[in-house]
């Protein structure tokens, strides 16, 4: 967070509020070099962001992954939009934190984590409005955990790219969770109604 | 079946069945707790001190986008002492497209997703939010460095208010034992020098007691003698009434103790102690349910930091409780609010002395404008409860500013608004520079689509409280 940079937001900042990340450098990695004082060279990283890049892309792959299952089983329309929608923002955001990963040489995994490949065999076992309720409350979980990390790189991280990048996706993240509780009372209304 | 067996079975079945959950790895530690600095103190001192005019001029620019900041008071009204103007006009900013007028005809919806909620409604960031913590006012860490030769001041940030938007400083003292007295403070502030001189003969020694701790200084999470302070020279320590000046407020800032991670913390504004006697809750969220309490529990957590695990580091203060935190507490009980010569014993205004603008006003407080709902005039102008105002209907949740996260506020404390006119800035967070904010916020927030007039009148009315 180091980094002065102008932030480019898709959602709602108004140009007048382009503003540099200054984060408190007592957290910087310790061999931080700086291009003037105060202010870090790019494509530094403290352990943070090298976490942050870990998690995030295992969850981003695995969001994809799920996405793609939910579509080919799901008969709920809403479900399968919201599904699509996944595939393809997830698919973006994770190109846009390869590239980062690599111009910052960090090494990021190649597919989702031991948790999220049981939760998707889980998922996948089950049929009908089981299968679409644990899916969404996958995605419930999926992305309460990453708004906390968002939150999380864009206080402590380092690498400027990796906040901006964080500051960019977080709101999406959000709408996304509202997407699946709404979702989710949906079904759960339509489950107690039909009782 | 044995019931070793059963208890195997069944724990293997659950094990399937919640495998997921089981294996499911938490959250790395410092999304919650706060890390141990990477890097020795003088190196985070040079970059701090080195980061901390850029930290301030991105700070400037938000406040310049949002606020008018300019210093413009209303004409024959001062704060209780006398000694400060009140400011006057709206000093939020609207967008284009969003005058007051337009956004009252709008729709939450339409707002949002026209994007036109002014800015200064949203919260108002930290001047360092990845670091947080405790920010004086420049007069305060004068007044305490002459008096104490205490250092209230931080190498990586400064206080981000103009002066002219913060209260009068030092604030008067009103007590409820000696509503005859007026103002005890000699217009002074309060220091361990010189409350004994000042309080002998007013107070008990109970109460005396009670202040003397309530000016001592403990280490505190930046100001103490570990490398993770923010202040140069190894700290003393803060006091309560460092930011609480004369039981009032001098407008430093914080961190709210109640939310992680660190990006979502929203700013606290210090409230005033006045009329501590007749709330019930405590904190803008923690909802403390005593002045005991809160007493207590700010000086284990190392003031707002909702960390007692490296308060503990730092080394805290644990007052004992049926001595030292009730004799605080019985000084606290004693602080009145300001005078309000024109408001009867029930909070009423009394038609004899008010104006008939000030009649209109309490009219639309009481009625349209649905201020009497939360702010009760029999109850010292609160209701003992939390509301939540749903901001975020006009916003959409999760950007950033300036390295803060904006989150929905969720449900926070009523304030009082007996003299009100003495404690800007407005809300928890002090993003409000200015009553009539605060009436076109409320007229926002709760859809009361009040005219000019009664929005002059209501201002008129708040004045007298
Ligand atoms: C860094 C400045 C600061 C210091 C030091 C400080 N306070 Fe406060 N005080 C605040 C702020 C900010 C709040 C509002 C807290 C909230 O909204 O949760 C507050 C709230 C309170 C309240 C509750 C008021 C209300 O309206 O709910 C009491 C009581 C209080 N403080 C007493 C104390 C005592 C006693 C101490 C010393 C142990 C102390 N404070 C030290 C800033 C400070
Ligand atoms: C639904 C309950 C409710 C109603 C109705 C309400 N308020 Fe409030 N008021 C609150 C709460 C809660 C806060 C604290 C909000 C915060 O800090 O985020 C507050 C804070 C304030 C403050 C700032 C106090 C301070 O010390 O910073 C002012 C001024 C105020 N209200 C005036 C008004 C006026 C004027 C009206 C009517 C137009 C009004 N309120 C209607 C609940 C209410």
């Amino acid at each position: 967070m180091m980094r002065l940079w102008i932030v480019a937001f898709g959602l709602a900042v108004m140009p007048s509020l382009a503003a540099a990340q200054i984060g408190n450098p007592a957290g910087l990695a310790p061999d931080t070099r700086f291009k003037a004082p105060g202010v870090p060279e790019a494509n530094q990283t403290n352990y943070q962001d090298r976490l942050f890049a870990q998690l995030m892309t295992a969850g981003g792959l695995a969001e994809v992954d799920l996405g793609k299952l939910a579509v080919s089983k799901t008969d709920h329309q809403g479900i399968r939009a919201y599904a699509q929608q996944m595939i393809d923002s997830h698919g973006k955001a994770n190109k846009a934190l390869g590239s980062i990963a690599e111009k910052s040489r960090m090494p990021v995994p190649a597919e989702p984590g031991e948790d999220q490949k049981m939760a998707r065999s889980h998922i996948d076992g089950l049929k009908g409005r089981e299968f679409d309720l644990a899916y969404l409350a996958n995605q419930v979980v999926e992305h309460q955990k990453a708004a906390s990390l968002l939150a999380w790189e864009i206080g402590s991280g380092e690498d400027a790219a990796l906040q901006r990048f964080a500051m960019e996706t977080l709101p999406t993240v959000l709408e996304h969770l509202q997407m699946a509780r709404d979702l989710t009372a949906e079904l759960t209304l339509q489950a107690q109604a039909a009782k | 079946m044995h019931t070793t067996t059963k208890i195997a079975l069944f724990s293997a079945t659950a094990l399937a069945l919640f495998g997921a959950a089981a294996i499911s790895d938490p959250l790395p530690p410092d999304l919650t707790y706060r890390p141990l600095p990477s890097l020795p103190f003088s190196k985070v001192k040079q970059t701090d001190e080195a980061q901390k005019p850029a930290v301030m001029d991105r700070q400037h620019a938000l406040l310049g986008d949002r606020y008018d900041l300019s210093d413009r008071t209303i004409a024959d009204v001062a704060m209780s002492g006398g000694r400060k103007g009140v400011q006057a006009g709206v000093r939020v900013k609207t967008a284009p497209g969003g005058e007051w007028d337009e956004l009252a005809s709008l729709t939450p919806q339409q707002i949002r997703d026209r994007n036109l909620l002014p800015l200064g409604f949203l919260p108002l960031p930290h001047v360092k939010q990845a670091t947080g913590g405790q920010v004086f006012p420049e007069k305060q860490i004068g007044e305490i460095g002459r008096d104490e030769g205490r250092d209230l001041r931080r190498f990586d940030v400064d206080f981000d208010l103009p002066d002219h938007l913060t209260p009068e400083f030092p604030p008067p003292i009103f007590l409820t034992t000696h509503p005859e007295l007026g103002d005890v403070s000699r217009g002074d502030l309060l220091t361990i020098r010189n409350f004994y001189e000042y309080m002998n003969g007013i107070v008990t020694p109970v109460q005396m007691e009670g202040l003397r701790l309530l000016l001592t200084p403990f280490p505190q999470e930046e100001f103490n003698q570990t490398e993770d302070r923010k202040v140069a020279a190894q700290s003393t320590g803060v006091a309560c009434l460092d930011c609480h000046s004369n039981f009032h407020t001098n407008a430093a800032f914080h961190l709210t103790p109640d939310v992680r991670p660190q990006a979502e913390r929203f700013r606290l504004d210090t409230t005033s102690l006045r009329g501590m006697f007749n709330q019930q809750i405590h904190g803008s969220k923690r909802s403390l349910r005593s002045i005991e309490d809160f007493t207590e529990f700010e000086q284990r957590t190392a003031y707002f930091n909702g960390d007692h695990v490296s308060a503990t580091r730092k080394g805290v203060n644990l007052p004992d409780r049926p001595n030292q935190v009730a004799m605080m507490a019985q000084m606290q009980n004693i602080i009145d609010f300001p005078p309000a010569p024109k408001l009867d014993s029930a909070g009423r205004l009394d038609p004899a002395k008010a104006t008939d603008r000030e009649l209109a006003g309490e009219k639309v407080f009481m009625g349209k404008g649905r201020c009497a709902e939360c702010h009760n005039p029999t109850q010292s102008f609160m209701d003992n409860a939390m509301h939540d105002l749903k901001l975020e209907r006009f916003y959409k949740v999760g950007q950033t500013f300036n390295d803060q996260v904006a989150i929905p506020d969720g449900p926070i404390k009523t304030f009082t608004l007996r003299g009100i006119k003495d404690s800007p800035p407005y809300l928890h967070d002090g993003r409000l520079l200015t009553l009539e904010d605060t009436v076109e916020f409320f007229n926002l927030v709760l859809q009361t689509k009040l005219t000019r007039q009664e929005k002059d009148d209501l201002l008129a009315y708040l004045l007298t409280l």
